[in-house]
Protein backbone atom coordinates (compact mmCIF):
# COMPACT_ATOMS: atom_id res chain seq x y z
CA UNK A 1 0.00 0.00 0.00
CA UNK A 2 0.87 3.29 -0.62
CA UNK A 3 3.31 4.73 2.22
CA UNK A 4 5.05 7.87 3.61
CA UNK A 5 8.06 7.52 5.55
CA UNK A 6 8.02 9.74 9.12
CA UNK A 7 10.60 10.38 11.28
CA UNK A 8 10.45 9.44 15.05
CA UNK A 9 9.53 12.86 16.08
CA UNK A 10 6.79 12.69 13.97
CA UNK A 11 5.08 9.92 15.00
CA UNK A 12 5.94 10.57 18.41
CA UNK A 13 4.08 14.26 17.45
CA UNK A 14 1.03 12.50 16.10
CA UNK A 15 0.94 9.52 18.86
CA UNK A 16 0.58 12.02 21.46
CA UNK A 17 -1.76 14.55 19.50
CA UNK A 18 -4.15 11.62 19.35
CA UNK A 19 -3.78 10.34 23.37
CA UNK A 20 -5.46 14.33 23.62
CA UNK A 21 -8.27 13.30 21.16
CA UNK A 22 -6.46 15.88 19.06
CA UNK A 23 -5.22 15.16 15.24
CA UNK A 24 -2.65 16.56 12.86
CA UNK A 25 -5.83 18.01 11.17
CA UNK A 26 -7.92 19.39 13.96
CA UNK A 27 -10.17 16.11 13.90
CA UNK A 28 -11.33 14.48 17.07
CA UNK A 29 -10.62 10.34 17.22
CA UNK A 30 -14.26 9.49 15.51
CA UNK A 31 -14.53 12.22 12.96
CA UNK A 32 -14.15 11.46 9.51
CA UNK A 33 -12.42 13.73 6.71
CA UNK A 34 -14.92 15.84 4.50
CA UNK A 35 -16.03 13.28 2.18
CA UNK A 36 -17.48 14.23 -1.49
CA UNK A 37 -20.08 11.88 -2.97
CA UNK A 38 -21.46 12.00 -6.75
CA UNK A 39 -22.93 9.83 -8.52
CA UNK A 40 -23.70 9.17 -12.10
CA UNK A 41 -20.03 10.67 -13.30
CA UNK A 42 -19.29 7.79 -15.91
CA UNK A 43 -22.39 7.93 -18.77
CA UNK A 44 -21.33 4.02 -20.45
CA UNK A 45 -22.00 2.50 -17.06
CA UNK A 46 -25.50 1.29 -15.49
CA UNK A 47 -24.21 3.23 -12.23
CA UNK A 48 -21.15 5.08 -11.39
CA UNK A 49 -20.15 6.68 -8.43
CA UNK A 50 -17.13 9.06 -7.28
CA UNK A 51 -16.15 9.29 -3.82
CA UNK A 52 -13.21 11.43 -2.52
CA UNK A 53 -12.09 11.55 0.68
CA UNK A 54 -9.49 13.72 2.12
CA UNK A 55 -7.31 12.87 -0.62
CA UNK A 56 -8.49 9.45 -1.28
CA UNK A 57 -9.99 9.48 -4.69
CA UNK A 58 -12.28 6.52 -5.81
CA UNK A 59 -14.25 5.78 -9.02
CA UNK A 60 -16.39 3.08 -8.97
CA UNK A 61 -18.16 1.80 -12.26
CA UNK A 62 -21.04 -0.67 -12.01
CA UNK A 63 -21.97 -2.40 -15.58
CA UNK A 64 -24.78 -4.61 -15.67
CA UNK A 65 -24.51 -7.58 -18.29
CA UNK A 66 -26.70 -11.02 -18.85
CA UNK A 67 -25.41 -14.02 -17.77
CA UNK A 68 -26.26 -17.67 -16.74
CA UNK A 69 -26.77 -18.09 -12.78
CA UNK A 70 -24.14 -20.18 -10.63
CA UNK A 71 -25.16 -23.88 -10.25
CA UNK A 72 -25.37 -23.79 -6.65
CA UNK A 73 -27.45 -20.56 -6.92
CA UNK A 74 -30.07 -21.27 -9.70
CA UNK A 75 -32.15 -18.18 -8.74
CA UNK A 76 -30.01 -15.25 -8.00
CA UNK A 77 -27.94 -12.72 -9.78
CA UNK A 78 -24.42 -12.23 -8.74
CA UNK A 79 -21.77 -9.36 -8.20
CA UNK A 80 -18.09 -9.58 -9.76
CA UNK A 81 -15.82 -6.92 -8.30
CA UNK A 82 -12.73 -6.05 -9.86
CA UNK A 83 -10.19 -3.72 -8.52
CA UNK A 84 -7.64 -1.40 -10.77
CA UNK A 85 -4.86 -0.01 -8.68
CA UNK A 86 -3.93 2.68 -10.73
CA UNK A 87 -0.22 3.85 -11.25
CA UNK A 88 -1.73 7.40 -10.68
CA UNK A 89 -2.04 6.48 -7.05
CA UNK A 90 1.58 5.83 -6.22
CA UNK A 91 4.23 4.79 -8.20
CA UNK A 92 4.23 1.47 -5.89
CA UNK A 93 1.16 0.18 -7.93
CA UNK A 94 3.06 0.01 -11.40
CA UNK A 95 3.59 -2.83 -13.57
CA UNK A 96 2.26 -6.04 -10.99
CA UNK A 97 2.77 -3.46 -7.75
CA UNK A 98 -0.92 -2.71 -7.31
CA UNK A 99 -1.93 -6.66 -7.47
CA UNK A 100 -1.64 -7.63 -3.73
CA UNK A 101 -3.50 -5.17 -2.26
CA UNK A 102 -6.22 -5.41 -5.45
CA UNK A 103 -6.72 -8.90 -4.36
CA UNK A 104 -6.89 -7.88 -0.97
CA UNK A 105 -9.24 -5.64 -1.45
CA UNK A 106 -11.41 -7.64 -4.04
CA UNK A 107 -11.32 -10.51 -1.17
CA UNK A 108 -12.75 -8.42 1.42
CA UNK A 109 -15.26 -7.18 -1.02
CA UNK A 110 -16.55 -10.15 -1.88
CA UNK A 111 -16.50 -11.54 2.34
CA UNK A 112 -19.03 -8.69 2.44
CA UNK A 113 -21.57 -9.17 -0.29
CA UNK A 114 -21.31 -13.27 0.33
CA UNK A 115 -24.11 -13.24 3.11
CA UNK A 116 -27.43 -12.80 1.65
CA UNK A 117 -28.65 -10.01 3.75
CA UNK A 118 -26.79 -6.97 1.89
CA UNK A 119 -28.16 -6.86 -2.02
CA UNK A 120 -31.46 -8.84 -2.29
CA UNK A 121 -29.93 -11.11 -5.60
CA UNK A 122 -32.83 -12.75 -5.99
CA UNK A 123 -34.50 -9.57 -7.72
CA UNK A 124 -31.10 -10.07 -10.39
CA UNK A 125 -32.79 -13.32 -11.78
CA UNK A 126 -34.36 -13.33 -14.72
CA UNK A 127 -35.48 -16.70 -15.87
CA UNK A 128 -34.04 -19.33 -13.02
CA UNK A 129 -30.88 -21.93 -14.79
CA UNK A 130 -31.09 -19.92 -17.37
CA UNK A 131 -30.30 -16.16 -17.44
CA UNK A 132 -29.76 -13.28 -14.52
CA UNK A 133 -27.89 -10.03 -14.21
CA UNK A 134 -24.47 -9.87 -13.81
CA UNK A 135 -23.21 -7.15 -11.86
CA UNK A 136 -19.68 -6.37 -12.67
CA UNK A 137 -18.61 -3.62 -9.52
CA UNK A 138 -15.17 -2.32 -11.15
CA UNK A 139 -12.88 -0.02 -8.76
CA UNK A 140 -10.67 2.71 -9.66
CA UNK A 141 -8.23 4.05 -7.40
CA UNK A 142 -7.28 7.58 -8.65
CA UNK A 143 -5.68 8.77 -5.34
CA UNK A 144 -4.53 6.89 -2.27
CA UNK A 145 -4.21 9.42 1.01
CA UNK A 146 -5.05 6.69 3.59
CA UNK A 147 -7.94 4.85 4.71
CA UNK A 148 -9.08 3.38 1.04
CA UNK A 149 -11.29 0.44 2.78
CA UNK A 150 -13.75 2.66 3.79
CA UNK A 151 -13.94 5.01 0.52
CA UNK A 152 -14.42 2.09 -1.40
CA UNK A 153 -17.26 1.28 0.65
CA UNK A 154 -19.16 4.24 0.69
CA UNK A 155 -17.91 4.54 -3.41
CA UNK A 156 -19.41 0.90 -4.04
CA UNK A 157 -22.54 1.52 -2.12
CA UNK A 158 -23.05 5.15 -3.91
CA UNK A 159 -22.88 3.20 -7.43
CA UNK A 160 -24.94 0.32 -6.59
CA UNK A 161 -27.89 3.26 -5.61
CA UNK A 162 -26.75 4.91 -8.72
CA UNK A 163 -27.46 1.47 -10.35
CA UNK A 164 -29.86 0.96 -12.89
CA UNK A 165 -31.01 -2.28 -15.16
CA UNK A 166 -33.44 -2.69 -17.66
CA UNK A 167 -36.42 -3.72 -17.23
CA UNK A 168 -36.88 -7.03 -19.89
CA UNK A 169 -39.43 -9.43 -19.73
CA UNK A 170 -39.73 -13.29 -20.83
CA UNK A 171 -41.60 -14.46 -23.68
CA UNK A 172 -42.90 -18.31 -24.17
CA UNK A 173 -43.89 -19.13 -27.50
CA UNK A 174 -46.49 -22.65 -28.22
CA UNK A 175 -42.83 -24.22 -28.79
CA UNK A 176 -41.56 -23.57 -25.03
CA UNK A 177 -39.30 -21.71 -26.32
CA UNK A 178 -38.02 -18.50 -24.76
CA UNK A 179 -37.03 -15.14 -25.67
CA UNK A 180 -36.03 -12.10 -23.81
CA UNK A 181 -37.72 -8.81 -24.53
CA UNK A 182 -36.20 -5.73 -23.30
CA UNK A 183 -38.54 -2.65 -22.58
CA UNK A 184 -38.51 0.27 -24.98
CA UNK A 185 -39.02 2.51 -22.28
CA UNK A 186 -35.74 3.72 -21.30
CA UNK A 187 -36.51 5.05 -18.14
CA UNK A 188 -38.30 1.82 -17.29
CA UNK A 189 -35.59 0.04 -15.01
CA UNK A 190 -35.11 -1.52 -12.15
CA UNK A 191 -33.12 -0.13 -9.09
CA UNK A 192 -31.66 -2.33 -6.30
CA UNK A 193 -32.06 -1.70 -2.77
CA UNK A 194 -29.01 -0.43 -1.07
CA UNK A 195 -30.40 -0.11 2.63
CA UNK A 196 -28.48 -3.06 3.80
CA UNK A 197 -25.46 -2.64 1.92
CA UNK A 198 -22.88 -2.73 5.01
CA UNK A 199 -19.89 0.20 5.06
CA UNK A 200 -16.65 -0.15 6.14
CA UNK A 201 -15.14 1.18 8.56
CA UNK A 202 -11.28 0.72 9.59
CA UNK A 203 -10.13 1.29 12.90
CA UNK A 204 -6.33 2.50 13.14
CA UNK A 205 -5.04 1.37 17.02
CA UNK A 206 -1.82 4.16 17.76
CA UNK A 207 -0.97 4.51 20.51
CA UNK A 208 -3.49 3.17 23.20
CA UNK A 209 -6.41 4.80 21.35
CA UNK A 210 -8.02 4.21 18.12
CA UNK A 211 -9.25 6.38 15.16
CA UNK A 212 -11.17 5.95 12.45
CA UNK A 213 -10.18 7.69 8.81
CA UNK A 214 -6.62 7.34 9.75
CA UNK A 215 -4.55 9.41 6.88
CA UNK A 216 -1.49 8.21 5.64
CA UNK A 217 0.65 9.27 8.13
CA UNK A 218 -1.70 7.98 10.75
CA UNK A 219 -1.48 4.78 9.11
CA UNK A 220 1.97 4.98 8.96
CA UNK A 221 2.09 5.12 13.06
CA UNK A 222 -0.64 2.15 13.54
CA UNK A 223 0.82 -1.21 13.73
CA UNK A 224 -2.62 -3.17 13.41
CA UNK A 225 -5.90 -2.04 12.88
CA UNK A 226 -9.92 -3.44 12.70
CA UNK A 227 -11.72 -3.45 9.58
CA UNK A 228 -15.68 -3.77 10.44
CA UNK A 229 -18.26 -3.70 8.17
CA UNK A 230 -21.29 -2.33 9.49
CA UNK A 231 -25.08 -2.15 8.23
CA UNK A 232 -27.11 0.81 8.84
CA UNK A 233 -28.85 -0.72 11.83
CA UNK A 234 -25.51 -1.36 13.29
CA UNK A 235 -25.31 -5.11 13.02
CA UNK A 236 -21.38 -6.40 11.82
CA UNK A 237 -21.07 -8.45 8.87
CA UNK A 238 -17.74 -8.76 8.41
CA UNK A 239 -14.46 -8.12 10.95
CA UNK A 240 -10.59 -8.61 10.24
CA UNK A 241 -7.28 -7.76 11.50
CA UNK A 242 -4.83 -6.11 9.30
CA UNK A 243 -1.27 -5.19 9.54
CA UNK A 244 1.74 -6.90 11.30
CA UNK A 245 0.89 -5.90 15.24
CA UNK A 246 -1.49 -7.56 17.43
CA UNK A 247 -4.53 -6.23 19.70
CA UNK A 248 -5.84 -6.14 23.22
CA UNK A 249 -8.97 -8.63 23.42
CA UNK A 250 -10.06 -5.75 25.79
CA UNK A 251 -9.44 -2.93 22.72
CA UNK A 252 -11.24 -5.28 20.26
CA UNK A 253 -14.30 -4.96 22.19
CA UNK A 254 -14.22 -0.82 22.46
CA UNK A 255 -13.67 -0.86 18.95
CA UNK A 256 -16.14 -2.85 17.56
CA UNK A 257 -18.88 -0.28 19.95
CA UNK A 258 -16.73 2.56 18.36
CA UNK A 259 -17.14 0.84 14.93
CA UNK A 260 -20.93 0.32 15.13
CA UNK A 261 -21.67 4.12 16.38
CA UNK A 262 -19.65 5.92 13.71
CA UNK A 263 -21.21 3.26 11.25
CA UNK A 264 -24.51 4.00 11.92
CA UNK A 265 -24.20 7.95 11.80
CA UNK A 266 -22.02 7.26 8.37
CA UNK A 267 -24.82 5.48 6.99
CA UNK A 268 -27.54 8.51 7.92
CA UNK A 269 -25.04 11.16 6.33
CA UNK A 270 -24.44 8.97 3.13
CA UNK A 271 -28.20 7.72 2.39
CA UNK A 272 -29.10 12.00 3.27
CA UNK A 273 -26.58 12.70 0.47
CA UNK A 274 -27.37 10.46 -2.22
CA UNK A 275 -30.85 11.32 -1.82
CA UNK A 276 -30.33 14.92 -2.01
CA UNK A 277 -28.66 14.41 -4.80
CA UNK A 278 -31.44 12.04 -6.42
CA UNK A 279 -34.29 14.76 -6.04
CA UNK A 280 -32.27 17.35 -7.68
CA UNK A 281 -32.41 15.52 -10.45
CA UNK A 282 -31.29 16.29 -14.06
CA UNK A 283 -31.05 19.81 -12.68
CA UNK A 284 -28.06 19.03 -10.62
CA UNK A 285 -25.00 21.08 -11.64
CA UNK A 286 -21.94 18.08 -12.68
CA UNK A 287 -18.42 18.52 -10.36
CA UNK A 288 -16.88 15.58 -12.74
CA UNK A 289 -13.45 15.88 -11.54
CA UNK A 290 -10.62 17.76 -10.18
CA UNK A 291 -14.26 20.05 -9.99
CA UNK B 1 -19.45 -37.31 -39.20
CA UNK B 2 -20.31 -41.06 -38.59
CA UNK B 3 -21.67 -41.11 -34.80
CA UNK B 4 -19.92 -43.57 -32.56
CA UNK B 5 -22.68 -45.41 -30.54
CA UNK B 6 -20.15 -47.38 -28.19
CA UNK B 7 -19.26 -44.23 -26.42
CA UNK B 8 -21.42 -42.64 -24.41
CA UNK B 9 -21.04 -38.50 -24.79
CA UNK B 10 -21.20 -37.45 -21.30
CA UNK B 11 -22.41 -33.39 -20.91
CA UNK B 12 -18.95 -31.27 -21.17
CA UNK B 13 -19.25 -30.30 -17.56
CA UNK B 14 -19.94 -32.34 -14.72
CA UNK B 15 -21.11 -31.02 -11.42
CA UNK B 16 -20.63 -32.65 -8.33
CA UNK B 17 -24.75 -34.54 -7.25
CA UNK B 18 -24.52 -33.36 -3.81
CA UNK B 19 -25.63 -29.76 -5.80
CA UNK B 20 -28.89 -31.65 -6.31
CA UNK B 21 -29.39 -33.26 -3.05
CA UNK B 22 -32.80 -31.56 -1.89
CA UNK B 23 -32.14 -29.85 1.44
CA UNK B 24 -32.34 -31.11 4.50
CA UNK B 25 -31.72 -34.57 3.58
CA UNK B 26 -28.85 -34.33 5.61
CA UNK B 27 -29.21 -35.81 8.80
CA UNK B 28 -28.65 -32.67 11.52
CA UNK B 29 -25.87 -33.30 13.87
CA UNK B 30 -26.33 -34.10 17.03
CA UNK B 31 -26.57 -31.50 19.62
CA UNK B 32 -23.59 -30.29 21.09
CA UNK B 33 -21.98 -27.87 23.55
CA UNK B 34 -21.05 -24.69 21.98
CA UNK B 35 -17.86 -24.75 24.02
CA UNK B 36 -16.79 -28.15 23.37
CA UNK B 37 -13.47 -28.32 22.04
CA UNK B 38 -12.59 -31.12 19.14
CA UNK B 39 -9.81 -33.27 20.71
CA UNK B 40 -6.66 -32.08 18.46
CA UNK B 41 -3.15 -34.17 17.32
CA UNK B 42 0.02 -31.80 17.33
CA UNK B 43 3.34 -33.30 16.02
CA UNK B 44 6.07 -30.88 15.42
CA UNK B 45 9.44 -31.92 13.47
CA UNK B 46 8.50 -34.81 11.33
CA UNK B 47 9.63 -33.80 7.63
CA UNK B 48 13.42 -33.85 7.76
CA UNK B 49 13.85 -31.72 4.17
CA UNK B 50 12.57 -28.12 6.59
CA UNK B 51 14.17 -26.58 8.57
CA UNK B 52 10.61 -26.99 11.33
CA UNK B 53 7.82 -28.56 10.52
CA UNK B 54 3.87 -29.42 12.08
CA UNK B 55 1.02 -31.68 11.61
CA UNK B 56 -2.51 -30.76 12.64
CA UNK B 57 -5.42 -33.36 13.29
CA UNK B 58 -8.56 -31.99 14.23
CA UNK B 59 -10.65 -35.14 15.21
CA UNK B 60 -13.07 -35.21 12.59
CA UNK B 61 -11.16 -34.90 9.35
CA UNK B 62 -9.28 -31.61 9.60
CA UNK B 63 -5.51 -32.79 8.50
CA UNK B 64 -2.76 -29.72 7.78
CA UNK B 65 0.81 -29.92 7.48
CA UNK B 66 3.23 -27.17 7.27
CA UNK B 67 6.60 -26.88 7.10
CA UNK B 68 9.02 -23.99 7.13
CA UNK B 69 11.87 -23.17 5.08
CA UNK B 70 14.36 -19.84 5.95
CA UNK B 71 15.46 -18.15 6.97
CA UNK B 72 17.10 -17.38 3.59
CA UNK B 73 18.38 -14.73 1.74
CA UNK B 74 16.83 -11.94 0.08
CA UNK B 75 18.36 -9.20 -1.78
CA UNK B 76 15.78 -6.73 0.20
CA UNK B 77 16.40 -4.99 3.14
CA UNK B 78 13.74 -5.87 5.91
CA UNK B 79 13.40 -9.43 6.98
CA UNK B 80 9.79 -11.29 5.57
CA UNK B 81 7.51 -13.39 6.29
CA UNK B 82 5.97 -15.09 3.49
CA UNK B 83 3.16 -17.57 3.90
CA UNK B 84 1.53 -19.70 1.57
CA UNK B 85 -1.63 -22.01 1.90
CA UNK B 86 -2.47 -24.61 -0.48
CA UNK B 87 -5.61 -26.99 -0.14
CA UNK B 88 -4.58 -30.59 -1.52
CA UNK B 89 -7.11 -31.07 -4.66
CA UNK B 90 -9.32 -33.80 -2.88
CA UNK B 91 -8.98 -31.78 0.64
CA UNK B 92 -12.83 -30.55 0.49
CA UNK B 93 -16.14 -32.12 0.03
CA UNK B 94 -17.81 -32.98 -3.18
CA UNK B 95 -16.10 -32.00 -6.93
CA UNK B 96 -12.93 -31.41 -7.44
CA UNK B 97 -12.51 -27.76 -7.21
CA UNK B 98 -11.11 -26.80 -11.01
CA UNK B 99 -8.05 -24.60 -10.68
CA UNK B 100 -8.39 -20.96 -11.94
CA UNK B 101 -8.18 -17.86 -10.58
CA UNK B 102 -11.30 -17.74 -8.49
CA UNK B 103 -9.53 -20.57 -6.37
CA UNK B 104 -6.18 -19.00 -6.45
CA UNK B 105 -7.67 -15.90 -4.82
CA UNK B 106 -9.22 -18.18 -2.41
CA UNK B 107 -6.15 -19.29 -1.44
CA UNK B 108 -4.12 -16.69 -1.35
CA UNK B 109 -6.72 -14.90 0.94
CA UNK B 110 -5.94 -17.92 3.57
CA UNK B 111 -2.39 -17.50 3.12
CA UNK B 112 -2.60 -13.35 3.61
CA UNK B 113 -4.65 -14.21 6.58
CA UNK B 114 -2.28 -16.29 7.59
CA UNK B 115 0.74 -13.94 7.56
CA UNK B 116 -1.28 -11.87 9.37
CA UNK B 117 -1.64 -13.63 11.95
CA UNK B 118 1.94 -14.74 12.50
CA UNK B 119 3.27 -11.40 11.83
CA UNK B 120 2.89 -10.11 15.54
CA UNK B 121 4.54 -13.30 16.85
CA UNK B 122 7.57 -13.79 14.94
CA UNK B 123 10.51 -11.60 16.08
CA UNK B 124 11.44 -10.40 12.27
CA UNK B 125 13.77 -7.72 13.17
CA UNK B 126 16.15 -10.18 14.11
CA UNK B 127 16.05 -11.07 10.48
CA UNK B 128 17.64 -8.51 8.45
CA UNK B 129 17.89 -9.20 4.82
CA UNK B 130 16.07 -12.43 5.23
CA UNK B 131 13.37 -14.25 4.55
CA UNK B 132 10.77 -16.71 5.98
CA UNK B 133 8.90 -19.18 3.68
CA UNK B 134 6.04 -20.81 5.24
CA UNK B 135 3.86 -23.02 3.83
CA UNK B 136 0.78 -25.02 5.32
CA UNK B 137 -0.95 -27.79 2.97
CA UNK B 138 -4.46 -28.95 3.84
CA UNK B 139 -4.89 -32.18 3.19
CA UNK B 140 -8.31 -32.35 4.46
CA UNK B 141 -10.79 -30.06 5.18
CA UNK B 142 -13.18 -31.07 8.01
CA UNK B 143 -13.97 -27.69 8.97
CA UNK B 144 -11.74 -24.68 11.13
CA UNK B 145 -8.43 -25.30 8.74
CA UNK B 146 -7.37 -21.60 8.74
CA UNK B 147 -7.20 -22.08 12.64
CA UNK B 148 -5.77 -25.51 12.29
CA UNK B 149 -3.36 -23.94 9.90
CA UNK B 150 -2.59 -20.91 11.78
CA UNK B 151 -1.86 -23.18 15.04
CA UNK B 152 0.39 -25.85 12.95
CA UNK B 153 2.48 -22.90 11.08
CA UNK B 154 3.25 -21.17 14.75
CA UNK B 155 4.65 -24.62 15.98
CA UNK B 156 6.60 -25.38 12.53
CA UNK B 157 8.24 -21.73 13.08
CA UNK B 158 9.00 -22.76 16.66
CA UNK B 159 10.56 -26.08 15.49
CA UNK B 160 12.07 -24.44 13.07
CA UNK B 161 14.44 -22.32 16.51
CA UNK B 162 13.00 -18.90 14.56
CA UNK B 163 12.85 -16.09 17.29
CA UNK B 164 9.66 -15.74 18.54
CA UNK B 165 7.46 -13.66 20.66
CA UNK B 166 4.85 -16.45 21.48
CA UNK B 167 2.87 -19.21 19.70
CA UNK B 168 0.08 -18.32 18.36
CA UNK B 169 -2.96 -20.84 18.25
CA UNK B 170 -5.70 -20.42 16.07
CA UNK B 171 -9.69 -21.20 17.05
CA UNK B 172 -12.35 -21.57 14.60
CA UNK B 173 -15.70 -20.83 15.43
CA UNK B 174 -19.13 -20.32 13.82
CA UNK B 175 -23.03 -19.38 14.37
CA UNK B 176 -25.54 -22.14 14.45
CA UNK B 177 -28.37 -21.40 11.66
CA UNK B 178 -31.23 -19.36 13.27
CA UNK B 179 -31.91 -15.88 14.24
CA UNK B 180 -30.31 -16.31 17.98
CA UNK B 181 -28.08 -18.90 16.96
CA UNK B 182 -24.88 -19.66 19.46
CA UNK B 183 -21.78 -19.44 18.51
CA UNK B 184 -19.69 -23.26 18.40
CA UNK B 185 -16.24 -23.53 18.98
CA UNK B 186 -14.09 -25.58 16.13
CA UNK B 187 -17.17 -26.57 13.94
CA UNK B 188 -17.24 -29.45 11.50
CA UNK B 189 -17.56 -29.13 7.87
CA UNK B 190 -21.03 -29.60 8.07
CA UNK B 191 -21.35 -27.48 11.09
CA UNK B 192 -19.35 -24.62 8.99
CA UNK B 193 -21.50 -25.38 5.41
CA UNK B 194 -24.66 -24.46 7.16
CA UNK B 195 -23.56 -21.42 9.30
CA UNK B 196 -24.58 -17.99 8.60
CA UNK B 197 -21.12 -16.75 9.84
CA UNK B 198 -17.89 -17.91 10.54
CA UNK B 199 -15.17 -16.26 12.21
CA UNK B 200 -11.25 -17.35 13.33
CA UNK B 201 -9.58 -15.98 15.89
CA UNK B 202 -5.70 -16.08 16.58
CA UNK B 203 -4.43 -15.64 20.04
CA UNK B 204 -1.06 -15.49 21.65
CA UNK B 205 -2.28 -17.10 24.94
CA UNK B 206 1.30 -16.15 26.58
CA UNK B 207 1.13 -12.09 26.23
CA UNK B 208 -2.88 -12.49 25.55
CA UNK B 209 -2.98 -10.88 22.69
CA UNK B 210 -5.22 -11.07 19.57
CA UNK B 211 -2.95 -11.82 16.53
CA UNK B 212 -5.99 -12.82 13.95
CA UNK B 213 -9.04 -12.05 13.27
CA UNK B 214 -11.03 -13.04 10.30
CA UNK B 215 -14.71 -13.17 10.32
CA UNK B 216 -17.94 -12.72 7.99
CA UNK B 217 -21.43 -13.20 7.67
CA UNK B 218 -24.85 -12.73 9.41
CA UNK B 219 -23.31 -12.41 13.14
CA UNK B 220 -25.43 -9.67 14.53
CA UNK B 221 -25.16 -6.70 16.12
CA UNK B 222 -21.47 -6.21 18.09
CA UNK B 223 -22.36 -7.86 21.04
CA UNK B 224 -22.97 -11.02 19.71
CA UNK B 225 -19.42 -11.01 17.51
CA UNK B 226 -17.63 -9.70 21.23
CA UNK B 227 -19.58 -13.11 22.83
CA UNK B 228 -18.07 -14.88 19.87
CA UNK B 229 -14.25 -13.76 19.95
CA UNK B 230 -14.66 -14.65 23.78
CA UNK B 231 -14.83 -17.64 23.48
CA UNK B 232 -12.61 -17.98 20.66
CA UNK B 233 -10.26 -16.47 22.94
CA UNK B 234 -10.64 -19.14 25.36
CA UNK B 235 -10.72 -22.16 23.49
CA UNK B 236 -7.04 -20.71 22.05
CA UNK B 237 -6.11 -20.42 25.67
CA UNK B 238 -7.52 -24.55 26.87
CA UNK B 239 -5.20 -25.27 23.29
CA UNK B 240 -2.12 -24.03 24.32
CA UNK B 241 -0.67 -26.35 26.80
CA UNK B 242 -1.44 -29.21 24.23
CA UNK B 243 0.60 -27.42 21.51
CA UNK B 244 3.22 -26.62 24.02
CA UNK B 245 3.66 -30.22 24.99
CA UNK B 246 3.82 -31.30 21.07
CA UNK B 247 6.83 -28.80 20.58
CA UNK B 248 8.73 -30.31 24.27
CA UNK B 249 8.20 -33.70 22.63
CA UNK B 250 10.08 -32.59 19.87
CA UNK B 251 12.47 -31.40 21.17
CA UNK B 252 13.12 -33.97 23.40
CA UNK B 253 13.10 -36.40 20.31
CA UNK B 254 15.50 -34.56 18.55
CA UNK B 255 17.99 -34.40 21.65
CA UNK B 256 17.85 -37.91 22.18
CA UNK B 257 18.64 -38.70 18.29
CA UNK B 258 21.94 -36.90 19.48
CA UNK B 259 24.11 -35.47 17.50
CA UNK B 260 23.34 -37.11 14.06
CA UNK B 261 20.48 -34.75 13.81
CA UNK B 262 21.45 -32.10 11.33
CA UNK B 263 17.96 -30.07 12.14
CA UNK B 264 18.17 -26.41 12.74
CA UNK B 265 18.12 -27.48 16.64
CA UNK B 266 20.29 -24.75 18.13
Amino acid sequence: MASVVLSEAEKVYIVHGIQEDLRVDGRGCEDYRCTEVETDVVSNTSGSARVKLGHTDILVGVKAEMGTPKLEKPDEGYLEFFVDCSANATPEFEGRGGEELGTEIVNTLYRIFSNGSSIDLKSLCINPREHCWVLYVDVLLLECGGNLFDAISIAVKAALFNTRIPKVRVLEDDEGSKEIELSDDPYDCIRLNVDNVPCIITLSKIGCRHVVDATLQEEACSLASLLLSVTNRGTLTCMKKLGKGSLDPESIFEMMETGKKVGKTLHIALQKTLEKEESLGTTRQKVGFLG
Amino acid sequence: MPLDHRRVPGPEESQAPLLYAAPGEEEAAPGREAAALRPLLARAGLLSQAEGSAYVELSGGTKVLCAVRGPREAAEGRGRLLCEFRRAPFSSRGARPRPGPAAAARERELGLALQEALAPAVRLARYPRARLEVTALLLQDGGSALAAAISAAALALADAGVEMFDLVVGCGLCRAPGPAGAWLLQPSEAEERAAPARLTVALMPGLNQVAGLLGSGQGGPPESWARAVRLGLEGCQRLYPVLRRSLLRAAERRAAEGPRSTGSSA
